[in-house]
């Protein structure tokens, strides 16, 4: 490791104060991957700001119609949650299948959207649950926040604080993970709340996307059924070490069909 | 008079289960490693700085900020080196430790830095500026052929007339399939510590399965006779065949460090740089053509193979090698032609692992096999039944060798009959049909893996034993220990003779000092050599206690009958320890080498004949495999093995080469999978990108037995056979197993032509490939 300078601030408005000091400022959630990326040297900032100690980032609440959830829980605490569980069993079942345990008890719900790997879970169910990122200075919506590959709409000096999640009529996740790290090769969370149908898919392309062919097939007929034959298109989709483009597009017609089963069964 | 302990109570005794001498230290945490060792005052940490080019001419290296950072005690380079710029185990004068013109890999060492921390030596490399003038790599497989990069010629094996053979059979097939390298993945990574002694003395303290190899190459890299160094070893975890040629660079560079210096050097690299700098199974590519009966008895069969050897000869040939010597594995092919091409690349240069190309060489004709089976319509086990060498001795392997101990017969209708494998398959077709998305398949693999270093001089072994006046006994060979238990069955070896408990006989590391010019611990032949070597040198102390014991009493020598660790001598009787003290005051040498050489082995290479086995181990498996045809993704349902250990010398750590030596065979063919990019760098080099079976990978249903009848015929140590290397051979009928699933993806219309890794990808693109072919029809 090489200098740098360590804040643990107790407060929000602290936090974001530190978050405009400083040449390069990085904030530290559960550190899974700012860490290894700071070992690696792809990042080197003069400022960490780790947010561990500030209470107001923890927790799960439910309100009428939402599940509203601290951006620094971790994802255990999530598929731990019972309202989590009752509410949204989907997005419990989610968080309970990233990564590994140690990732999982460190991995926090902002530190994954506000980083956006394209192979995280968690943008997945925000996109089609049509979740509201909350930050410290607004309030976003999940079709907003997500720009491309580790870019979202957040400004360097802005924080999430937490996601707030309507509770849909049902909703399922199916994922392949990839065999060594867990990540989701591909991933897709389907979704019927208020305005519809919602199919969202990580792990295939740059960034989190809806597929509305898929949606609307679901509007008329909610089941795996309705989806075959829907085929995603390769052209813009990630082809790397871990599989090609065309087995990507493959995979997200059948964890769609799963994310459906998935839905039906309450799972 | 006293109660004497029973023979059952008898621990030491060979044939029986009994527990890994360092089990308890490997659970606790207490086995001690070269890492674990108490540094000595001012032991300087090293870093390696590496080609970051395939290949590329090396026109500057600036390593003057490397120098003057923080915590540098020395930064070292070719011109560094008093001695030769080599660590070739084959005296090929092409692999330097060094790069000193050309790099010819992406991870090739370039420099090292020794400082007072590894963190600094660290930060320091990254100072480095190198300038290079880019080269044209060759990267892979097939464009090293398409370039004709041969390393070496190819010698040729040749029985018969299998031209004529496959013209003349009534059905051909030929095919090609790609086998994926694999990483070794050692629990400990390479690591070696050396400690400067006075004059040119050196002592390095290696992770390696070939201690002499290295005192020899540390040698010619200091310029000092092997005499002035010495390697210890006492542990490793875990070698594979990555710790026999590999060590030599990492200790290379610790103890010019040191020369250097003259401070205690350490080199260990990280997870990483390891699984970049040093090399790997070879990946191959098998090309085949046969020609068989109706009855899919094969009448003739032509192999040709090319291995990616990377960048320098290494281990290639033997290993090219051995590769042809199983392209028959349990089948006798009465016309075949052999070939392996030894290809260079611009990669790291690849190595042994466990089944040296042999495990390689089997899968074109198990693939064969199953694709005779699948024209004719017949059950794959009823094929190679139909092919496996006879008992009577009566076939001979493409390289003429008459297989006079072949139990492949009986033991795979043990199997068979054993693992229910004619009703299930025929229940898993039944099922297959009822079910869309799930599809399964069962296949039985028997191995025939020939026992020996096919360099026939390297079949020798040394052991020192010494009995203490108290009687307890200190035994050491030329054998490495690796996690694989060849300490614990030495020990019994030893004790057996003695007639005393193990716990007698101190186990001790292995030190050139001891026991000289030894080979690798390596081909499986550890217990095989080295037993026969310490029972030798045991037999020698035993015989002078006898002589003084029947001298002293006044009785024949064949009446002092060691046993239980008591010594009987006529009708009288003593402890052991009792004996050896008085033995000690009457002057008797307690103290002997023993030198083992297996005869009767003798190979000639350029004809391709002769006999480089002594004998052959067997086994077979029956494994069981569902695909997601969705997916592509597998799961082992279940496995049932039966493996021929001889007489076992200790069934506990039998099972334990067995099962792990199947996992490991499991994940080179299911998982694990190397990706290089382009420009030739290794992307997968850490477990996030590579992946290793765990537990979760094993089934749960998993029946493992020794073979009761096992024994072998050949007067070896206690008639026990090898066991290190057969077992991961097994994993193949895993690989056969996918492959029927995915032939009934296609309704068993087409015969999906899988390469291996068998990932979920590529059993997908195969089903697809297959179905497409059964289409057209």
């Amino acid at each position: 490791m090489y200098d740098f300078n360590y804040h643990r601030p107790s407060s929000l408005d602290e936090a974001v104060t530190l978050l405009g000091q400083g040449e390069d400022v990085k904030v530290l959630a559960g550190g899974h991957t700012l860490l290894p990326t700071m070992k690696q040297r792809l990042a080197a900032p003069s400022d960490v700001v780790d947010l561990s100690r500030i209470a107001a980032l923890k927790g799960i609440e439910a309100t009428e119609g939402a599940v509203r959830i601290g951006a620094a829980t971790s994802h255990a605490d999530v598929a731990a949650s019972g309202e989590v569980r009752n509410r949204i069993p989907a997005l419990a079942a989610l968080a309970a299948r990233i990564g590994d345990p140690h990732v999982r008890n460190r991995g926090t719900l902002g530190g994954s959207i506000a980083n956006n790997d394209p192979n995280a879970d968690y943008p997945a169910a925000c996109l089609a649950l049509g979740a509201t990122i909350v930050t410290t200075k607004r309030e976003i919506a999940a079709d907003d926040f997500f720009v491309d590959m580790f870019e979202t709409a957040l400004d360097e000096d802005e924080i999430v604080t937490r996601v707030d999640f309507p509770v849909p009529r049902r909703a399922g996740y199916a994922k392949f993970p990839n065999p060594a790290s867990r990540y989701a090769l591909v991933g897709v969370f389907v979704a019927e709340g208020g305005d519809g149908i919602r199919a969202a898919v990580t792990g295939a392309g740059p960034c989190v996307f809806r597929v509305p062919e898929m949606e609307a097939a679901l509007g008329h007929d909610f089941s795996p059924a309705a989806l075959e034959g829907i085929k995603v298109d390769a052209g813009g989709l990630n082809a790397d070490i871990h599989a090609s483009a065309d087995y990507r597009a493959h995979l997200v017609g059948v964890m769609a069909r799963r994310a459906v089963e998935a839905a039906l069964e309450g799972r | 008079m006293n109660e004497r302990p029973t023979p059952s109570a008898h621990k030491g005794a060979v044939h029986r289960p009994v527990i890994h001498d360092s089990a308890e230290r490997h659970v606790t945490g207490s086995a001690l490693y070269v890492d674990d060792m108490p540094e000595l005052p001012g032991t300087l940490h090293i870093h390696v700085g590496m080609s970051e080019r395939a290949h590329a001419r090396l026109r500057a290296i600036d390593l003057q900020s490397v120098r003057t950072a923080p915590g540098v005690v020395a930064v070292l380079t070719a011109g560094d080196i008093p001695g030769v710029n080599d660590v070739s185990p084959v005296h090929a004068g092409d692999d330097p430790i060094f790069a000193e013109d050309i790099v010819e890999y992406a991870g090739q060492p370039i420099f090292a830095v020794a400082a007072e921390t590894l963190q600094a030596a660290r930060n320091a490399a990254r100072l480095a500026r190198i300038d290079y003038e880019e080269l044209p790599a060759i990267i892979t497989l097939d464009e090293a052929l398409a370039a004709a990069t041969d390393l070496a010629p190819a010698p040729e094996l040749r029985l018969g007339d299998p031209d004529a053979a496959i013209s003349a059979s009534p059905h051909r097939l030929s095919g090609t399939l790609h086998v994926g390298g694999q990483d070794h993945f050692y629990l400990e990574g390479q690591v070696a510590y050396a400690i400067p002694g006075e004059g040119a003395d050196m002592l390095v303290h290696a992770s390696t399965q070939h201690p002499s190899e290295v005192q020899h190459l540390v040698g010619c890299m200091l310029g000092v006779p092997d005499h002035a160094v010495t390697v210890e070893v006492r542990r490793m975890g875990g070698g594979f065949g990555g710790k026999e040629s590999q060590p030599a660079l990492i200790a290379a560079i610790a103890a010019l460090a040191a020369r250097r210096t003259g401070r205690p050097a350490k080199l260990r690299l990280d997870r990483d740089d390891d699984m970049v700098m040093t090399g790997k199974r070879h990946d191959f590519r098998l090309d085949y053509e046969l020609g068989y009966d109706a009855d899919g008895r094969i009448q003739g069969a032509r192999f040709e193979f090319a291995a990616r050897c990377g960048r320098s000869l290494d281990l290639s040939n033997a290993i090219a090698d051995r590769a042809m010597f199983h392209a028959d594995n349990a089948y006798a092919l009465p016309n075949a032609y052999v070939h392996a091409r030894r290809m260079k690349t611009h990669t790291v240069s690849n190595t042994a692992f466990r089944g040296f190309g042999g495990p390689q060489g089997m899968m074109a004709i198990e693939r064969a096999i199953d694709e005779i089976a699948f024209a004719l319509g017949r059950d794959p086990l009823e094929v190679r039944r139909a092919n496996v060498y006879p008992a009577d001795g009566s076939a001979l392997t493409p390289y003429h060798m008459a297989v006079t101990d072949s139990v492949l017969d009986e033991l795979t209708e043990e199997l068979a009959a054993s693992s229910d494998y004619r009703t299930r398959r025929a229940a898993i077709r039944a099922s297959n049909a009822e079910s869309t998305a799930i599809k399964r398949g069962i296949a039985l693999t028997p191995v025939k893996f020939g026992i020996s270093f096919t360099t026939t001089h390297l079949n020798q072994a040394g052991a020192l034993v010494h009995v203490y006046k108290d009687g307890s006994v200190h035994l050491n060979h030329g054998g490495t220990e690796m996690g694989q238990g060849l300490f614990v069955k030495v020990g019994q070896v030893v004790a057996e003779a003695f007639g005393i408990e193990l716990d007698q006989v101190k186990i001790t590391a292995t030190t050139t000092a001891k026991v000289p010019n030894t080979s690798a611990t390596a081909a499986s032949a550890g217990s095989d050599l080295n037993g026969m070597a310490a029972a030798a040198a045991a037999q020698t102390i035993k015989a002078r206690l006898a002589a003084f014991a029947a001298k002293k009493h006044n009785i024949a020598e064949e009446h002092v009958v060691f046993e239980a660790g008591r010594v009987r001598i006529g009708n009288q009787e003593m402890s052991f320890a009792e004996l050896a003290h008085q033995a000690w005051m009457g002057r008797v040498s307690l103290s002997s080498t023993g030198f083992y050489a297996t005869p009767d082995i003798h190979y000639d290479r350029a004809t391709g004949r002769g006999r480089p086995f002594y004998y052959f181990a067997y086994g077979a498996a029956v494994s069981e495999v569902a695909i997601d045809t969705l997916t592509g993704e597998t799961r082992l349902l279940r496995v049932d093995i039966l493996h021929d250990a001889g007489r076992s010398l200790n069934p506990a750590i039998d099972m334990g080469q067995i099962e792990g030596g199947f996992i490991q065979g499991l994940g080179w063919l299911t998982s694990e999978e190397l990706w290089w990019n382009d420009e030739g760098r290794l992307r997968t080099h850490a477990p996030s990108t590579y992946k290793i079976p765990t537990a979760n990978d094993r089934p749960d249903d998993m029946r493992i037995a020794i073979w009761a009848k096992g024994e072998n015929r050949e007067p070896t140590i206690h008639r026990s056979k090898a066991v290190g290397e057969p077992p991961l051979m097994l994993a193949i009928s895993a690989f056969s197993a996918i492959t029927d699933a995915a032939c009934a993806a296609t309704g068993y219309r087409a015969f999906p032509r899988l390469d291996a890794p068998a990932t979920p990808e590529r059993i997908l693109m195969a089903i697809r490939e297959a179905t497409g072919r059964a289409g057209k029809k």
